[in-house]
């Protein structure tokens, strides 16, 4: 049965109705179009579907929809403004983190996480920071680059 | 030396903002008005006759639109090379593996399609399995397809020179035996697809390919269709690196059931499904006999290989000549002799994964010459650069190296890992490693034997003269190659990176064999450069007559008209331009012809100003069979160096640093050279260190999630130093080859000899687990302390 | 991937839970943060119709110091537990634990409530909070218990827990002085791993005599279920803390404390080698420790 919720995705306030048994990761890509978060697993393994909640980088495919009632969310879609990319977005760009790019929305948000938690992490604490999220193509070496770039 | 704008430089690649945004569109990210889902049935025995196929409860469920089975769509026969067509869309007689495709369903939801799946009846008859080489090839072994016998799916028995003249000329010899395990791609993003007719019978396939020409190719004879009825598209693609580089049953079935039920059908591989398919790097034993000279002179390479198939062809035969071809250089070797078996079973099948066929054939080559250094106390990079090939030289089975920055590379490691001073200084547990390879920058040939080109280009510029579009058929699969034809585009035709805008991936776009074989820089890349040229000399073409100016006596560089002649007057021209501009804020007051005013010129001549470009290899290798197999236009080549660290108590390795050095001949863009060599690390990493698909006694894969499937994470990766080391590849487009693959050869033997060295044991199998590393320790100390 | 339909409870209190639990009985299934139950539902490897969620169980997410104990509540996370003062003070080993489970997103999510209930024999928060003696906290509407750790572990999977009860919590009594503990998992890489061997060991030594007063080592990844190294313990009560001593701990480990079993992991030979190269590390790590 479905499940009426409210809760904060992007700073945009919603209002949906959802079954039990369907995920975060797939109430965001299916139900409300923010295809972003993607999908390279659906167990939490990979990290591509990792999204914010309520201030926590987590696998947003093992979330269930129904239990973010309430919750404030922060997806990759709300990171660019008008004014243009986030600058983690902007580094990642710039520093050629970016391959394939199935990784990088869930790459990103790990990284965002890691500096808003920590502003100047070591190298140790940035691999920490992103070892959720596995990258097949770049060797981490320019996501390392990226985020180092983005210390205060 | 030539000067450039655009290439080699670090621009930032066109696609990577929508990439950072989540913008970029991949096929699951796509829906269709009415889309139906799809879903198939897999086998869950790996060997069993079917005797029956009941799918009348699947129909009844409501909201199935389809279930098909063979009797529905068909047996024609496909695979990758047309010598060997073994599979078809759906089984017919028998399934072969766990996994193989029995049926299909479309339904409205995937929870129905999925459900309508459990619903499918099938009657099997178990028939016995084997899982193993060993087991496969042995008399009485169950056969897997009655048209191969002894479950062989090709063998290869080439000698060049004479081998065993060259082994009892030499004064030592060393003979090996090295195994790898059986990979899997694990690329971030599963196998997915969209498939719609029109109301006029054409198909579009969506799909998240690499090969958008040969899925068509193959969609259009399995669906007995006009080719030109078949369109296929690739939207941006979670990488690939070899899997996604051939038609897969899911594609095939997708379009079946958008077929029959005339809608948009979306079918999606689940990660467990993304492992049962496989195709991914085979198994190899191989048993490598090399002799020397007491000076270092290598004499004679004796190679035997095994190559654990699984239940279809898929690249096998290409993989089986490639295990073998490869070894030819980058060292001279007047005799090489090589046994190739490719064997069926009734596992997953194998097929091409980065470094196809060549890795493990590299590390278990490259440690011998790591032993034989040893043994008559030469440096190891002193004994490859004494035997190493030049500029020029051709391999013992035709092999030309055009361009050769190997030695080159070698010092670049050398000095970048601070070879001279670490080597042979440092504590028990603690080790450096080296090792070199090379790869082919494109194959010779098309996968089926055409006179096609491998790539055609066209280009058109806009008509307001602005912007010229790039359209190819190529395949952008993260590795980059939408921004270097973009940037050779820019460079052939003497405009800025902003001026161009393209589009690839759509087989409406041309002809592009597509990402594999480390082909498309080169290939595409001349393909790119013979458009752009083109479009330039029509452009120029028009000016010519319209200044009275030979063209001999003008360029275009940086968007700007070049005149030889630098007070050419050209302010007539000037003045019809702005006049075609009224009302635009952006007239040109530069000292010199814009290319804008150039090619609306040209418009308002000649009509849209399309430039096509076209490029197929001219004809290279030997005679000899399978020669096809390792020619190239061209090859790269690198050497790396790696540390690590032993726990000498737990066998752990740590991998502590890399140095890697490639010749690409000329970068087209820097940053994503270097992008390929730091990935080609951390996969070859992976594969040396805890990659290994594991099966149980049924033939099913134990660790089907990324998991238990162990990727690189960012804990584990080293510090990679990158040296882009480029020569000038006089068949390359700008003097530019492969790096996509060629990055990874030494990875794995770099490892092994720095583990030796740390260790004092050598490892002949992979992966390197802390187990395997823990009891050759033990084992090496029983045997000192016998000694 | 789809999960199967079930109908969701998310009880405030831990009443309204445990009457839930009574009324579905072995059909209901606890989930805490989702990060195995999720996984195994949409791998079909368990199935059930109802789940009830702890999360919304405020009381259940605290960690609270009170006296000479330490009462970690069910749902705490891996997370939270790494950033607890008192954890990070106190128990070193449990936090090394709990930074090593997974990745950091699982982190974010995975409780230590739920690691345990898992009983995975692989799991990596068990021998860190058996070294510490910790008692399990567990509820039903018949009342409280409470019972050792070390007795709570069943079987992979299975545990002491009755169908009706809820684990709710641990009672870690806080480490004596001249003590000190220390928890290491051998794994092939370094994040997102599960354990081939995991190995906590605990120690209080006599800083006069330099003996070994009492010592506690867990061994994980060696049977059904974590186990204590009984046999070590008590033969290292009363010896000199030094390395000698920690040598022999991890061989009498090794040899009579572990039976261990080959896997696709890795086989009982290795397992069973690094019981006593893991158990002797883990010694000294804690006897440096404690000084």
């Amino acid at each position: 049965m479905k499940k009426i919720i409210n809760l904060t995705i992007n700073d945009q306030a919603y209002e949906i109705a959802v079954v039990p048994n369907k995920t975060l990761a797939d109430m965001l890509r299916y139900d409300l179009n923010l295809t972003g978060t993607k999908k390279g697993c659906d167990t939490g393994d990979c990290g591509a579907c990792t999204v914010i909640l309520n201030g926590d980088a987590v696998n947003s495919c093992l979330i269930l929809a129904v239990q973010t009632d309430g919750a404030v969310i922060e997806t990759i879609e709300g990171l660019a403004t008008d004014e243009g990319l986030h600058p983690i977005q902007e580094a990642f760009v710039e520093k050629g983190a970016i391959q394939c790019g199935f990784c990088s929305p869930g790459m990103i948000m790990s990284t965002k996480n890691l500096l808003d938690k920590n502003a100047n992490p070591t190298e140790e604490e940035i691999r920490e920071g992103i070892s959720g999220n596995l990258c097949r193509c770049t060797g981490y070496q320019k996501i390392f680059e990226a985020i180092d770039s983005q210390k205060s | 030396m030539k000067e450039f704008n655009t290439i080699r430089t670090r621009a930032n690649r066109l696609d990577s903002p929508d990439k950072a945004t989540g913008e970029a569109i991949y096929v699951d990210d796509i829906s269709k008005p009415g889309m139906l889902f799809g879903a198939l049935l897999q086998s869950p025995h790996a060997h069993a006759k079917v005797l029956s196929i009941d799918t009348t409860e699947a129909k009844k469920l409501p909201g199935v639109k389809a279930v098909l089975t063979s009797k529905d769509v068909g047996t024609i026969p496909y695979g990758v090379s047309p010598a060997r067509y073994d599979e078809t869309v759906f089984v017919t007689d028998k399934v072969r593996y766990v996994g193989d495709e029995i049926a299909a369903v479309a339904a409205t939801s995937l929870d129905i399609a999925l459900k309508a799946v459990e619903l499918i009846r099938v009657e099997y008859e178990i028939l016995p399995a084997v899982f193993t080489v060993e087991d496969a090839i042995k008399e009485d072994a169950p056969q897997i397809h009655e048209k191969y016998k002894g479950n062989l799916t090709a063998e290869v028995h080439q000698e060049f020179g004479d081998v065993e003249k060259g082994l009892k000329e030499s004064d030592i010899i060393k003979t090996t035996t090295v195994k790898n395990k059986r990979q899997d791609g694990a690329f971030l993003e599963m196998q997915g697809c969209i498939a719609e007719f029109d109301r006029r019978g054409n198909l579009t396939l969506t799909s998240g390919t690499q090969t958008p020409h040969y899925v068509q190719r193959t969609v259009a004879m399995v669906l007995g269709m006009d080719i030109g009825k078949v369109r296929v598209k690739k939207p941006y693609l979670g990488a690939g690196f070899g899997i996604k580089a051939a038609a897969n049953p899911m594609e095939l079935a997708c379009c079946f059931l958008a077929k029959e039920t005339n809608k948009p059908v979306k079918m999606n591989y689940t990660r467990e499904q993304v492992f049962m398919f496989c195709r991914a790097r085979h198994q190899f034993t191989h048993t490598i006999t090399t002799g020397a000279k007491k000076d270092g002179t290598l004499v004679a390479l004796k190679h035997e290989c095994t190559l654990d198939g699984g239940a279809y062809s898929s690249f096998g035969i290409a993989t089986v000549y490639y295990a073998g071809s490869l070894l030819a250089g980058p060292y001279k070797l007047p005799n090489m002799s090589y046994e190739g078996f490719r064997v069926y079973n009734n596992k997953p099948a194998c097929g091409a994964q980065r470094g196809h066929g060549a890795v493990i054939a590299r590390a278990a080559f490259e440690q011998q010459l790591d032993m034989i250094a040893e043994e008559l106390g030469i440096d190891p990079m002193e004994l490859r650069i004494k035997n190493m090939m030049s500029r020029g030289d051709t391999t013992c089975n035709d092999l030309n190296m055009s361009s050769f920055g190997m030695s080159e590379c070698i010092d670049a490691v050398r000095e970048g890992s601070d070879w001279d001073r670490k080597k042979g200084n440092m504590p028990i547990g603690k080790g450096i490693g080296m090792a070199c390879g090379f790869f082919v920058s494109g194959a010779g040939f098309p996968i089926y034997r055409s006179d096609t080109y491998h790539g055609t280009v066209m280009i058109k510029l806009t008509e307001d003269g602005g912007t010229a579009l790039v359209y190819t058929a190529s395949a952008e699969i993260g590795q980059g190659s939408d921004t270097a034809f973009a940037m050779i585009a820019a460079e052939a035709l003497g405009v800025p990176l902003s001026a161009i805008r393209l589009a690839s991936g759509d087989t409406d776009m041309g002809v592009d064999l597509g990402a594999y074989s480390s082909r498309q820089t080169l290939m595409t890349g001349h393909a790119t450069k013979d458009a752009a040229e083109h479009v330039k000399s029509q452009v120029l073409a028009v000016l010519a007559e319209k200044l009275d100016t030979p063209v001999e006596d003008m360029d275009i560089k940086n968007g700007f008209i070049e005149f030889k002649n630098q007070t050419l007057d050209f302010s007539e021209l000037r003045t019809t331009y702005i006049k075609e501009h009224r009302g635009w804020i952006d007239n040109p007051d530069s000292e010199k012809l814009t290319f804008n005013e150039a090619s609306r010129i040209a418009y308002l001549e000649k009509g849209t100003i399309v430039g096509t470009g076209k490029y197929k290899p001219v004809f290279l290798g030997g005679k000899y069979k399978g020669a096809a197999v390792g020619t190239s236009p061209a090859y790269g080549c690198s050497a790396q160096v790696a540390e690590v660290t032993v726990d000498m108590g737990t066998g752990q390795v740590i991998i502590d640093n890399v140095t890697d050095a490639h010749d690409c001949g000329k970068a087209i863009n820097m940053t994503s050279v270097e992008g390929q060599m730091e990935g080609s690390v951390s996969m070859g990493m992976g594969e040396a260190m805890h990659e290994e698909v594991i099966f149980d006694d049924k033939g099913n894969v134990l660790n089907n999630d990324l998991a238990e499937y162990k990727l690189v994470t960012a804990m584990d990766m080293p510090k990679v130093k990158s040296i882009v080391v480029e020569s000038d590849e006089p068949n390359g487009p700008f003097g530019a080859k492969e790096v996509g693959e060629g990055a990874i050869m030494p990875t794995i033997p770099a490892i092994l000899n720095a583990v030796y060295d740390a260790a004092g044991v050598r490892i002949y199998e992979l992966p390197l687990t802390p187990e395997r590393v823990y009891t050759a320790i033990q084992e090496y100390k029983e045997r000192k302390g016998a000694a | 991937m789809l999960l199967p339909e079930f109908e969701l409870h998310e009880p405030v209190s831990i009443e309204d839970a445990l009457k839930l639990k009574k009324k579905h009985g072995k059909d209901a299934r606890l989930m805490a943060g989702g990060t195995d139950v999720l996984v195994l539902l949409k791998k079909k490897v368990i199935f059930t119709d109802t789940i009830i969620s702890l999360l919304q169980i405020k009381e259940l997410s605290q960690i609270k110091e009170s006296g000479n104990e330490v009462v970690i509540g069910a749902c705490a996370t891996m997370a939270q537990l790494s950033k607890s003062s008192v954890i990070k003070e106190k128990f070193g080993a449990l936090k090394s634990s709990c930074d090593n489970l997974g990745s950091h997103l699982i982190r974010n999510r995975a409780t230590i409530g739920g690691n345990c209930c898992n009983a995975s024999p692989a799991g990596d928060t068990m021998p860190s909070l058996m070294i510490y003696d910790a008692k399990v906290m567990i509820e039903s509407t018949d009342g409280k218990r409470e019972v050792s750790i070390k007795n709570f572990f069943k079987g992979p999977g299975v545990t002491d827990l009755a169908i009706h009860e809820i684990l709710t919590g641990f009672k870690l009594p806080i480490p004596p002085k001249n003590s000190g503990a220390h928890y290491i998992q051998l794994g092939k890489r370094r994040s997102s791993e599960i354990n081939v061997v995991n190995v906590g060991s605990f120690l209080e030594y006599d800083p006069d005599t330099k003996t070994i007063i009492n010592s506690r080592i867990a061994l994980g990844s060696v049977a059904a279920t974590p186990i204590r190294a009984q046999k070590a313990e008590e033969l290292i009560k009363g010896k000199p803390a030094k390395e000698d001593t920690f040598y022999t701990a991890g061989e009498t480990a090794r040899k009579e404390d572990c039976k261990p079993i080959d896997d696709f992991r890795g086989s009982a030979a290795y397992r069973q080698a690094m019981i006593g190269v893991l158990t002797k590390r883990t010694l000294q790590a804690s006897f440096e420790q404690a000084q």
